[in-house]
């Protein structure tokens, strides 16, 4: 019952904060989603057994299942990497962390080529790529 | 022998890049001589028939390489092999002076493809090769120019099209026979039993040979692709592309010549495309292009006779493959020399050329003579017997012969177009630099052409390689005897006929030039692809559309409004849940309140850095929650990450405004419907379909063995890293691909700068106070992180290496060691030094974790722990598994701290809204590949303390 709350709580903050403009706190909201994944994985394992499974002999009536906790200490990690990347994505904006403003309309107001992530400007600022030759016909 | 044989073309090709790079276009001779003598070798010493080979490549799916060889192999290993040969001596003049490698790469790859394709006796390897041969053609004829592209990606579409086709048919034939082997699905019953699978199959075959043989309506791409250069074109046409379709249709007219819709759709296309072949080359002036349609005709005719179906007809297909292949490799090759001499192939220019290039010019004419069917040459003898199969064989013969003999007409005219236009006269004043080609270079171009001489009178020579072609084929015996003289039969009545028509045709040239000297249809084939191209692409962008916003929002709420509906669905439809459990525990409510107050206050704080603070509180109240959960090492995880999250986030709030923007009301109101909704179907969900049962088999199984079955009495840590390892290994490296994607993306977009729009903080400190110096005002941080740095890395190491019994692990140790690093980089005066190099701490991780699984093999399987008892100290490979992830784990976090904190520092929009802020002016000078320069302090601390 606590845990159903739990995960329903974080998945209504996780969402409100997810549809936001601001990419932070779509960050934000992706860390309390991924909170409540992993509590509604522990919900899945069980939370009447609650013991640690240490030991040489863990007993299987007390000790809380361990597959879950395998699961979920792997999501937290992968979660960070992710939460770092999202974060990332929050500072390569064009003035701020606003995602609206990536829309094809602003893109479009703004002109493509101040579009901070046209990998073909960048590859050609960078060298890597020939300037844009006219495309040939048969 | 066949595997040999294909791994010696393998090889060639392998060796073809680096031979073409160091020897420049010389490199054509030893790989011609090479493929010569695989050759010669092949039609001296050939292989008994039937010889097989087999090497399981997918045994699940019954795959294999399964290699055969029989007379249609023989036939076309010959001329692949023979003509690919010519073609690469040819090369060795042909070229410009200078590196060949990817030329010479692919054309050897396209020759072992072919052989791989004539041998492979499974479907599945006989669609792999055939792809291969449409790949190396596309890059062929792509890299010739930036022109050549579209040629290039249209003959790709059209040829991959008919891919497709042979791939549904091999997956039907398969899954209806039960077996992969060519030989056994076209021994198979079925075809003779069940006619409508036989039609469809025939159709789908028919369809994928005619895309590859540029057959009506797919032959628009042959005459495009030749903007290839003309090795490429004449191996495309003699003896490589479009044969792989003739030899498709060949393979599998012993299933299928009894199929009707087979016989009338391969005569109705094949006669259809010769006419207008004919037509059209009768129409081209350019020598090339003439002789691309002239092949669109050929190869019509043929599988026009393969339609026929009989044993004279596909003896007769069989033959007049060869003899196409010996005229036209050496009418492509001869044409070649005289672009390469006269600098033009347009006949209305060229004129004279029998004086200037004498060799090339009686070449030439055996060569178009050949190709005309005129005696006592191969063409003569392979179309008379084409003539005699199509007036012998079943239905109409006499109209199937009669329509053949128009397209021979047209030949006749266009071959003889062909020559008289360039050969006589006086060469005009834009030639005169015209002579003849040097001897190595209409060498190989002039050998076919007099084959197709000497085979003609010496046609027994070739009854053996037809008669063997046409047992394969027709899968009874056939004798073939080829002589030049048969007596008067109506075929030869027939060819009379053809060679009064078509002189009076050459006589009435100008006559029929006016009249052809038009569009005859309201389209081109090649405007028909591209339009179908751009048709394609442009529907593609409409589905695309759909979804196609930057904003995230649009696909973010999808899914949840998605779990919404399957929440409603669930109350309706599901029942017999299990009884309700009381799992709660009276801290569980505690906590529930603070996760709740979190957030509450995560959805409403406007302040960035406010948001952050409040956030964790939710943050660690599921910390504790995993902690009375019974999950010490989970719990330690999410709060170590917690920490870190923390630590990045404040690094990049310095690049963000203070504050959220005030949402208007209506979006508030709108997400925060759409989320409450989202909750609650999260909430019911958990309820309903949670906490309903006993411990689950696998958790039991862990619980009861791990501590046995791996010497580790901390069950998650085995789990991680004996059970399911290669799941961890997969997590590193995905945690290792965001290190550097971080990297790139910092490296390729600008990002943010700093905002120090605010100057109040600094004016409030007094310019004498000591806090302006980060020198002196970090002293203590940086005392303290000099003496906890090192207690802290080896704690974690002291983590690490009890992980397998007692809560720790790779995973957490490398959290603390990464948070030591942390605060080693909130200590330090300046963030311009470059700390640490974490993509080897990355690298070396994945490394040792997979080298740890590699050593699983010593015990059987990849990544199965190994364990050696020393005394009373058991060791396991899988502690070096958790070094792996350790190390991983310290890279991508350090990774981000350098990479956000400062190294490299941010690059910066020019001339953006930051411009004014106090950072370093845009860097004039593009590209820049330079760290950026150290920000100027103007007052401002270089570095804000987190």
């Amino acid at each position: 019952m606590t845990l159903a709350l739990i995960v329903g709580v974080l998945v209504a903050g996780g969402v409100y904060l997810v549809l936001q403009r601001e990419m932070l706190r779509i960050v934000f909201g992706f860390i309390l989603l991924s909170h409540a994944v992993n509590v509604l994985i522990f919900a899945a394992g069980g939370a009447d057994r609650r013991n640690q499974p240490l030991g040489d002999d863990p007993d299987p009536l007390i000790t809380a299942d361990p597959l879950p906790q395998a699961f979920v200490l792997t999501a937290i990690v992968i979660a960070l990497a992710i939460t770092i990347y999202m974060l990332t994505l929050a500072i390569v904006g064009r003035k701020d962390d606003d995602t609206a403003d990536r829309s094809d309309t602003a893109r479009a107001d703004h002109g493509a080529i101040e579009d901070p992530l046209d990998i073909d400007e960048i590859a050609r600022a960078h060298g890597l790529a020939p300037e844009p030759a006219p495309r040939g016909e048969a | 022998m066949l595997a040999v044989l294909l791994g010696l073309a393998v090889l060639l090709a392998a060796v073809a890049p680096f031979l073409g790079r160091h020897a420049g276009r010389p490199g054509g001779w030893p790989l011609a001589a090479g493929l010569l003598a695989l050759a010669l070798w092949v039609g001296l010493a050939p292989p008994p028939d039937g010889t097989s080979w087999y090497l399981p490549w997918i045994p699940s799916l019954d795959v294999g390489l399964h290699l055969r060889f029989d007379g249609l192999s023989w036939v076309f290993l010959l001329l692949v092999l023979g003509v690919g040969g010519a073609v690469l001596a040819y090369s060795a003049r042909y070229l410009k002076r200078g590196p060949h490698p990817g030329f010479y790469g692919l054309m050897t790859a396209f020759a072992a493809a072919m052989t791989g394709l004539v041998l492979a006796d499974d479907v599945i390897l006989l669609f792999v090769m055939w792809e291969f041969t449409t790949v190396c053609s596309f890059f062929l004829i792509a890299r010739t120019s930036p022109q050549a592209q579209a040629p290039a990606v249209r003959t790709f579409l059209v040829t991959v099209g008919g891919g497709l086709c042979l791939l549904g048919a091999a997956i039907a034939a398969v899954v209806r026979t039960g077996t992969t082997q060519l030989s056994a699905i076209l021994a198979d019953p079925v075809w003779s039993q069940d006619s409508t699978f036989a039609a469809v199959i025939a159709v789908l075959i028919a369809v994928a040979a005619f895309t590859k043989s540029a057959q009506f309506p797919f032959h628009a791409w042959l005459p495009d692709a030749m903007v290839a250069p003309t090795p490429v074109s004449a191996y495309l046409h003699a003896a490589a592309m479009v044969k792989a379709g003739i030899y498709l249709l060949l393979r599998f007219s012993p299933a299928m010549s009894d199929v009707l819709t087979w016989n009338v759709l391969l005569i109705t296309i094949g006669l259809i495309t010769t006419v207008m072949g004919a037509v059209f080359a009768l129409q081209r002036n350019d020598l090339k292009e003439l002789l691309a349609y002239s092949t669109v005709s050929q190869l019509g005719l043929i599988v026009a006779t393969i339609g026929v179906g009989t044993q004279a007809a596909l003896a007769a297909a069989t033959l007049h493959t060869m003899a196409h292949a010996l005229f036209k490799s050496a009418a492509f090759m001869l044409a070649g020399v005289i672009d390469h001499q006269a600098g033009t192939r347009d006949i209305r220019t060229l004129a004279g050329v029998g004086r200037a290039m004498p060799w090339t010019s009686v070449m030439l004419v055996l060569a178009a003579a050949s190709m005309a069917g005129l005696p006592p040459l191969l063409g003569f003898i392979s179309k008379e017997s084409i003539l005699d199969a199509m007036l012998a064989g079943p239905g109409a013969g006499w109209l199937v012969a009669g329509i053949a003999a128009l397209g021979a007409v047209f030949t006749f005219a266009y071959c003889a177009r062909m020559v008289l236009r360039p050969l006589p006269g006086v060469r005009p004043a834009s030639l005169s630099g015209m002579s003849e080609g040097g001897f190595w270079l209409i060498l190989p171009a002039a050998l076919p052409a007099v084959l197709g001489v000497l085979l003609g009178p010496a046609a027994w020579l070739l009854d053996t390689l037809t008669s063997a072609g046409a047992t394969a084929a027709s899968g009874h015996d056939v004798h073939s005897h080829l002589t030049l003289w048969h007596g008067l039969t109506p075929a030869l009545f027939l060819s009379a006929a053809v060679y009064t028509v078509g002189a009076l045709v050459v006589w009435r040239a100008a006559a029929v030039d006016r009249l052809l000297d038009r569009q005859l249809f309201p389209f081109t084939g090649v405007e028909a692809v591209a339009a179908w191209q751009r048709g394609t692409v442009a529907f593609g962008a409409r589905v695309g559309d759909l979804t196609r916003a930057d904003a995230p929002t649009r696909h973010l709420a999808v899914p949840v409004i998605g779990i919404g509906v399957l929440a409603v669905a669930g109350l309706v439809g599901v029942t017999g849940l299990g009884d309700v459990r009381d799992t709660s525990r009276p801290l569980d409510w505690v906590l529930l309140g603070l996760i709740a107050v979190g957030v509450l206050g995560a959805v409403t704080i406007r302040s960035r850095i406010g948001a952050l603070a409040v956030i964790g509180v939710a943050g660690f109240a599921v910390t504790l929650l995993f902690f009375t959960l019974g999950a010490a090492d989970v719990a330690l995880t999410q709060l170590l990450v917690e920490i870190l999250t923390v630590v990045v986030a404040v690094l990049l709030l310095r690049r963000l405004p203070r504050g959220f923007r005030r949402a208007p009301r209506p979006r508030v109101v709108l997400t925060a419907v759409i989320a409450v909704a989202g909750g609650l179907a999260a909430a019911v969900g958990t309820f309903a379909l949670t906490g309903r049962r006993d411990l689950s088999a696998a958790g039991e199984h862990f619980l009861l063995n791990a501590p046995d079955d791996t010497g580790g009495s901390n069950v998650v840590n085995t789990i991680l890293v004996d059970y399911r390892a290669l799941d961890t290994l997969g997590e590193l490296t995905v945690l290792g691909i965001a290190g550097v994607v971080i990297y790139v993306l910092l490296e390729s977009a600008r990002a943010l700068p700093l905002q120090y729009r605010d100057p109040q903080p600094v004016q409030q400190v007094p310019s004498s106070s000591p806090l302006i110096d980060t020198q002196t005002n970090g002293v203590f941080n940086r005392t303290f992180a000099r003496l906890g740095m090192p207690l802290l890395l080896l704690f974690s190491i002291y983590l690490l290496l009890r992980g397998h019994q007692n809560p720790g692990g790779g995973f957490i140790g490398a959290l603390v060691a990464a948070s030591a690093f942390a605060l080693a980089y909130l200590a330090a005066s300046s963030d311009t030094a470059r700390r640490a190099s974490y993509f080897r701490l990355i690298g070396s991780g994945v490394l040792i974790a997979t080298v740890t699984g590699l050593l699983g093999f010593l015990e059987g399987s990849f990544l199965k722990p190994l364990h050696v008892d020393i005394g009373n100290l058991h060791l396991t490979s899988a502690v070096l598994f958790d070094v792996g992830v350790y190390l991983a784990v310290i890279g991508v976090v350090v990774a981000a701290l350098d990479l956000l904190g400062g190294w490299p520092a941010p690059k910066h929009p020019t001339g953006g809204p930051g411009a004014d802020a106090a950072d370093p002016p845009p860097d004039p000078s593009p590209p820049d590949r330079e760290p950026w320069p150290e920000p100027v302090t103007t007052g401002a601390p270089t570095k804000e303390d987190a």
